[in-house]
C-alpha cells in the first residue's frame, strides 16, 4: 500500500495533474452548475438548450479541450532562458521540428485519453448520452486536432517571446483565461449577447472549442466554412510564429548569448 | 513570547522589501502578472454575468448575490496570490535543487520561511480592482453598516482557511522528485471553491465541506452576511482553521523526517 | 564540538530501467533497494580544529555533513553536535552552525547581495553595529565591497562564492561546514578562498569541517583527515601521518629522450604511471633505495631530465581508493 502510494505520486503523475486533471474538475464544476439551473424547471431550455443537451455540449468541450489544450510553451522558453537553444543550432534538425514532434506525441496520448473518456461516458450514462453519427464524430475530431494545431502554433509563438522576457508563463496563461472565456468553453455561444456573438465571429475562438463540440453534437450543415476558417487561422499562426523566430534569431545571434 | 513576536514581524518586513526589489528588478513580469490577474478576475465575473443573462436564479441566488460571493472569492484568492501563492511555486523548487538545505539550518521556523519569504507586489497592487468590486456588489445586494465591519474579518477568515489546507496539501511535495503537479490540485480546488456550495450534488458537496471543507471558504462568510441564522457552516470553518494549521504543523514534521535531501 | 557513536543512514532509493518501458515499469512497479550511505562512523571533532572529510563520490561526505547540521536525521547512532542533537534543530543550535555548500546558493538570486545580508542580520538577530563591523571587515578581506551591491546573477562564480561565504559567516558561527567550498572555481579564485578561510580561521578560532574534491584545499587548510570509503570511517589522523601511509616513500618523475618499454619488469615495481608516448614516467620509490635506483636509472635509460617531491595527497588517495587493504 505505501509503496503503491509513492508510485502514484511521482512526478510523471505531474503531468496528469497539470493537464488532464483540470479539465475534468471543469467539467464537474460546469455540470453542477447547470444541473442546479435546470433543477427547478427540467424542462425549460437555456440559450436552445435543454439540460441533457447542455451536458453533451460541455463533455464534448472536454473531448475537444484534450486535443486542443496540449501546448507546451514553457519547455520553448526555458530552452531560451537557458541557452539551450544553442544546440538545436547544431542538431540537424529545427527547434520547431522538435517541439512539433513532442506535440504529435501528447496528441496522441490525449487522443487515447478522449476515446477512453468517451466510452467511460457512453458506458455509465448508456442512451442519456447521444452517440454522435461517425460523419459527426470524424468532423468534430478532425476539427479538434486541427484546433490542436492551431494551439500549437500559439504556444510557439508565445514560447519565443522568451527571447524578448525573462517569463513568459503569465502570458500564456492569460492567453489560456481568454481563449477559455471567448472560445465557449465556459459557457456556450448562444448565451453571449449578440454583439460579442458577431466580433467573435471574426476571430479565431469560436472554431477552437465551441464548433467542434457543435460537430460533434451533429450540427454539420457548416461543416466546410468552419473547417476553411479554422485552417485559414493555423495558417496566419504558422506565419506569425515563423516571423517570431526569425526577429528572435536575428536578436539571439546578435546579443551572442 | 513578546520579543519573538516582534522577531518574526521584522524578519516578515524584510521579506516584504526584498520581495518588492525583487519585483521592481523585472518591470515587464510585474506588469504582466498584474494584467494576468485582472483578465482573469474580469473573466470570471463577465461569465457569471453571462449565466445570468439567460436565467433568473441560480439555486437560491440572484444575480447580484452571486456576484457579490464571486467578487469576495476574488478578493480570498488575491489574498493567497499576494502573499502565499508564489511561495507554494518555488518550495518544490527548492526541495528538488536541494536549497531547502539552506532554510532547515537558519534560525528561523521553517514552515515560516518557506510558505511567507515571497510576496508578489503585483498582487497587491490588485487590490485597486478587487476591493472596489466587492464595496460595488456588497451595495448591490444592499448590506448593512454590521455586514460591512463584519466583511473584513469573514474575508481574512477566509483566506486563512484556504491556506491552512493548501499548506497542508503542499506539506506532500516532500515525498517527490518534483511536487509542482501538487499546486495544480491547489489550483482546482480553489477553482471548485469559486462557486457557492449549494451548485454541487450533494455528496460532492458534503465532502467539500466536511472532509475537505475548500467550499466553506468563500460560501461560510458570504451565507452568514446574507443570513445571521445560516452560520453552522461558519462555525465549522472556524473550528477547521486551526485544525488544518495543526494537520500542517504534523505533516511538515513528518515531511522533515521524509526529506533526504537531494543528495550529493 | 561533535561526537558522533556508530553513527548510521540508510537511504531507499528506486531503480529505474532506461527508455519508455522502463519509464512505464517504474511507474507501476517500483523497485526500491536499500543502500547505506554512512556505517557505524564513530568521530570526534574539538574546538578550533579543521578537520577534512576526504573520499570518492558516493562515499557519504555530504550525507555526514546534512547529519551534523541537522539537515537529515541518523538512522541509528548516537550524534551531539554543540551539545545538542541536530535534527531537532534547537533555534540556539542553528545559531552557532554555518553551512557553506559550493553547489547551491543561499543568495537571493534576483538581488544584491547585500539584500540578502540583511535578510540574514534579521534571521540571526545580529545587532546594527556589529552587523555593519563585520560587513565591513569581512568584505575588506574578500575585496568585494563594491559586488554587494550587484545583481548576484550578474557575478561570475568565484564572486559569488565569496559573497556565499560572507553570507554564511555574519553571524559569526562556532562550527562552520564547508562543502567543496571551491567546487568549479579556478585556480587563482580557488587560492583566494583557501586563503581568506585560513586567516578567517586563525582570527575566530572557529572549526571548520570541511569536504573537497581538491587536494590543494586540503592541505593548505586541514589539520587533520578523515578519509571515507563506502560509507565507512578508513583513516583519521593528522595530514602528516596520511602522507606516509605508504611508507616513507618519495614521487620521482624521469623524461627519456625517445620511448621506453612500459614492460620493463624494473618499472613495474615502483606503480608507474607513463605518459602517452611513454617518454616520461612517475615512480614512487622508497627513500632507502633513492640514492642506489637513482643511478641505476642514470646509468640504463636515456633520461634527459629528472625531478622528485614529496608523493602529492591525489597519489595517495589514488592508490588508497585502488588497495584498501593498506589502511
Amino acid at each position: 500500500m505505501r509503496v503503491s502510494w509513492s508510485n502514484l505520486l511521482v512526478y510523471r503523475v505531474n503531468f496528469i495533474l497539470q493537464g488532464i486533471a483540470p479539465l475534468f474538475v471543469f467539467l464537474v464544476v460546469k455540470l453542477s452548475l447547470w444541473y442546479k439551473i435546470f433543477e427547478s424547471s427540467p424542462q425549460a431550455q437555456v440559450g436552445g438548450y435543454h439540460f441533457e443537451e447542455m451536458a453533451a455540449y460541455h463533455l464534448w468541450i472536454l473531448i475537444a479541450s484534450l486535443l486542443i489544450f496540449n501546448g507546451n510553451s514553457q519547455r520553448i522558453s526555458e530552452d531560451i532562458r537557458l541557452g539551450r537553444i544553442t544546440s538545436y543550432l547544431i542538431y540537424p534538425f529545427q527547434l520547431w521540428e522538435f517541439h512539433a514532434a513532442s506535440f504529435l506525441a501528447r496528441s496522441w496520448f490525449q487522443l487515447f485519453i478522449a476515446l477512453g473518456t468517451l466510452f467511460g461516458a457512453w458506458a455509465l450514462l448508456g442512451g442519456r448520452l447521444a452517440l454522435p453519427s461517425p460523419a459527426a464524430l470524424l468532423a468534430g475530431l478532425g476539427l479538434a486536432l486541427l484546433g490542436g494545431l492551431f494551439w500549437f502554433w500559439v504556444n510557439f509563438m508565445v514560447g519565443l517571446v522568451g527571447f524578448w522576457l525573462e517569463e513568459t508563463w503569465t502570458l500564456m496563461v492569460m492567453l489560456q483565461i481568454v481563449t477559455y472565456f471567448l472560445s465557449g468553453a465556459i459557457i456556450p455561444l448562444e448565451l453571449y449577447p449578440d454583439w460579442m456573438q458577431t466580433l467573435l465571429s471574426f476571430t479565431p475562438f469560436p472554431y477552437i472549442a465551441y464548433w467542434p463540440a457543435r460537430l460533434f453534437m451533429g450540427h454539420l450543415d457548416q461543416v466546410g466554412w468552419v473547417f476553411g476558417a479554422l485552417a485559414f487561422w493555423v495558417v496566419v499562426m504558422a506565419l506569425a510564429a515563423w516571423w517570431t523566430w526569425r526577429a528572435g534569431m536575428r536578436l539571439y545571434t546578435a546579443a551572442g548569448m | 513570547m513578546w520579543a519573538r513576536l516582534k522577531h518574526y514581524g521584522s524578519v516578515y518586513s524584510s521579506f516584504v522589501s526584498t520581495s518588492f526589489s525583487e519585483a521592481m528588478s523585472f518591470r515587464t513580469h510585474f506588469l504582466l502578472l498584474m494584467f494576468m490577474d485582472i483578465v482573469f478576475y474580469t473573466s470570471h465575473l463577465w461569465s457569471v454575468d453571462i449565466v445570468y443573462d439567460n436565467v433568473e436564479l441560480i439555486g437560491p441566488w440572484r444575480r447580484e448575490q452571486l456576484l457579490f460571493f464571486a467578487s469576495v472569492m476574488l478578493a480570498i484568492n488575491q489574498l493567497t496570490m499576494s502573499l502565499v501563492s508564489e511561495n507554494y511555486w518555488r518550495f518544490p523548487l527548492a526541495i528538488r535543487t536541494g536549497e531547502f538545505d539552506f532554510t532547515l539550518v537558519k534560525p528561523i521556523n521553517s514552515v515560516f520561511l518557506t510558505f511567507f519569504r515571497v510576496v508578489r507586489p503585483g498582487s497587491i497592487a490588485n487590490l485597486i480592482y478587487t476591493g472596489p468590486a466587492v464595496v460595488y456588489f456588497g451595495l448591490q445586494v444592499g448590506l448593512e453598516p454590521l455586514d460591512w465591519a463584519l466583511l473584513p474579518p469573514l474575508i481574512f477568515a477566509g483566506f486563512l482557511l484556504q491556506n491552512s489546507i493548501e499548506m497542508m496539501i503542499s506539506c506532500g511535495m516532500f515525498w517527490m522528485i518534483d511536487g509542482s503537479g501538487v499546486n495544480f490540485i491547489r489550483i482546482e480546488l480553489q477553482q471548485l471553491a469559486r462557486w457557492p456550495d449549494f451548485v454541487y450534488p450533494r455528496y460532492l458537496r458534503g465532502l467539500l465541506m466536511w472532509v475537505l471543507p475548500i467550499l466553506l471558504t468563500g460560501s461560510a462568510p458570504v451565507r452568514f452576511i446574507f443570513d445571521r441564522a445560516d452560520r453552522t457552516p461558519l462555525i465549522v470553518m472556524l473550528f477547521a482553521i486551526p485544525l488544518f494549521w495543526a494537520l500542517t504543523a504534523y505533516f511538515w514534521q513528518r515531511g522533515l523526517k521524509a526529506y533526504e535531501s537531494a543528495s550529493s | 564540538m561533535i561526537v558522533a557513536r556508530g553513527l548510521c543512514k540508510q537511504f531507499k532509493i528506486h531503480q529505474k530501467k532506461p527508455g519508455f518501458s522502463g519509464a512505464l515499469q517504474s511507474f507501476f512497479n517500483r523497485q526500491y533497494e536499500t543502500k547505506s550511505a554512512v556505517e557505524g562512523f564513530d568521530f570526534e571533532a574539538h574546538p578550533g580544529e579543521v578537520i577534512g572529510l576526504l573520499g570518492p563520490n558516493g562515499a557519504g561526505k555530504t550525507t555526514l555533513m546534512k547529519m551534523f547540521t541537522g539537515i537529515i536525521v541518523p538512522s541509528s547512532g548516537q550524534l551531539e553536535v554543540l551539545g545538542y542533537t541536530p535534527h531537532q534543530r534547537a533555534r540556539e543550535f542553528r545559531k552557532q552552525i554555518a553551512l557553506v555548500m559550493g553547489q547551491k546558493s543561499q543568495l537571493w538570486w534576483d538581488l544584491p547581495a547585500l539584500d540578502s545580508f540583511l535578510l540574514l542580520q534579521k534571521y540571526y538577530e545580529i545587532p546594527k553595529a556589529a552587523f555593519e563591523r563585520r560587513l565591513d571587515d569581512l568584505a575588506e578581506l574578500l575585496g568585494v565591497k563594491r559586488l554587494m551591491q550587484v545583481h548576484v546573477r550578474k557575478l561570475s562564480l568565484g564572486e559569488r562564492m565569496k559573497l556565499e561565504l560572507m553570507s554564511s559567516l555574519l553571524h559569526e558561527p562556532k562550527l562552520i561546514f564547508l562543502d567543496e567550498p571551491t567546487i568549479g572555481l579556478d585556480l587563482t579564485a580557488q587560492r583566494n578562498i583557501r586563503q581568506f578561510l585560513k586567516s578567517y580561521q586563525k582570527e575566530k578560532g572557529c572549526t571548520l569541517i570541511l569536504t573537497s574534491h581538491y587536494m590543494a584545499d586540503v592541505e593548505a587548510l586541514c589539520e587533520r583527515l578523515v578519509l571515507i570509503l563506502g560509507g565507512q570511517k578508513r583513516f583519521d589522523d593528522s595530514l602528516h601521518r596520511f602522507e606516509t601511509i605508504l611508507g616513507s616513500e618519495k614521487m620521482v618523475a624521469y623524461e627519456f629522450d625517445r620511448p621506453v618499454d612500459r614492460q620493463d619488469p624494473f618499472f613495474l615495481q615502483f606503480s608507474p604511471q607513463w605518459n602517452e608516448n611513454s617518454t616520461r614516467v612517475e615512480l614512487n620509490i622508497p627513500e632507502a633505495q633513492l640514492r642506489e635506483l637513482g643511478q641505476i636509472i642514470l646509468r640504463d635509460y636515456p633520461v634527459v631530465d629528472f625531478h622528485t617531491e614529496k608523493l602529492p595527497i591525489e597519489r595517495v588517495m589514488q592508490q588508497l581508493l585502488d588497495r584498501p587493504e593498506l589502511l
